[in-house]
């Protein structure tokens, strides 16, 4: 399984207790549409796309996203989440070869 | 200045066709594993009863979007969150229609998505919010595409 590079910011940094915050979610990854030639080799590059991504507050699912390999190269998404005390935001991804990964994010709200 | 005469030119055509918004465009035959048509993706999400234009789904994107490969859409939807269940994005002439399909709960707060995404042409982008009660609401807006991103 490679290793691939995630990021999660929470906008705005600081926050409170009871604010909606917008959570954001990159990932490092190719999203092969399964249509592209390889320019060397002439053959079609294989469908590699990430179809579930899963965010998690303190163990509880929260929001589910299905994204089909329409969505960009290095894709992001962005949601919004209530802030409802401290915790750990988790963010879990897999995609249709089977990788599984998961990036994790304290939640420290000020206040 | 050959590029600024073209570039407003793309822009005069983007402006009439923003005259003539045309929800359901024509379906091209599908190809790949995940093909689907738009109509058939919008059967699917909204379980066969089809959606309602409204104006509280807010959709923003980009009028002009110089490279197809990354366009950036951005979904807000104007109702309480214990009400919408889930936000759909669909390109209309996209060999796959569906985009992305996003599942919310209360704790979101707020009914609000965005991506990047991928448009092999210049086409409709269209986003659609299934609601608590099963009926679905959308908007939709034209992309114009310089340079396809599907390929």
């Amino acid at each position: 399984m490679p290793k691939r590079k995630s990021l999660i910011k929470i906008k705005p940094r600081k926050y409170r207790v009871g604010d909606i915050v917008k959570v954001d979610f990159i990932v490092i990854h190719p999203m092969e549409t399964g249509m592209r030639k390889d320019k060397k080799t002439g053959k079609v590059k294989p469908m590699h796309y990430i179809n579930e991504v899963k965010f998690y507050f303190n163990d509880e699912l929260f929001t589910t996203v299905i994204p089909w390999e329409t969505v960009s190269t290095n894709p992001y998404f962005s949601i919004n989440m209530k802030v409802t005390g401290p915790g750990v935001l988790k963010v879990v991804y897999k995609d249709n070869l089977g990788e599984v990964h998961e990036k994790s994010k304290k939640v420290k709200p000020k206040g | 200045m050959r590029r600024r005469a073209f570039l407003k030119g793309i822009g005069a055509i983007g402006a009439v066709a923003l005259l003539d918004i045309k929800v359901l465009a024509k379906d091209t035959k599908p190809k790949g594993k995940n093909a689907i048509t738009f109509k058939k993706a919008l059967e699917v999400i909204t379980n066969g009863k089809g959606a309602k234009t409204s104006d509280k789904v807010k959709l923003i994107v980009p009028e002009i979007a110089e490279n197809g490969a990354v366009v950036p859409v951005k979904v807000n939807v104007e109702e309480p969150i214990e009400n919408v269940k889930s936000i759909h994005i669909l390109a209309t002439k996209n060999s796959n229609a569906r985009c992305a399909d996003v599942f919310l709960t209360p704790r979101n707060g707020r009914a609000y998505f965005a991506t990047r995404i991928k448009l092999g042409q210049s086409q409709d982008v269209v986003a659609v919010a299934v609601l608590k009660d099963g009926s679905a609401i959308m908007a939709s807006r034209p992309v114009k595409v310089t340079i396809g991103g599907c390929g």
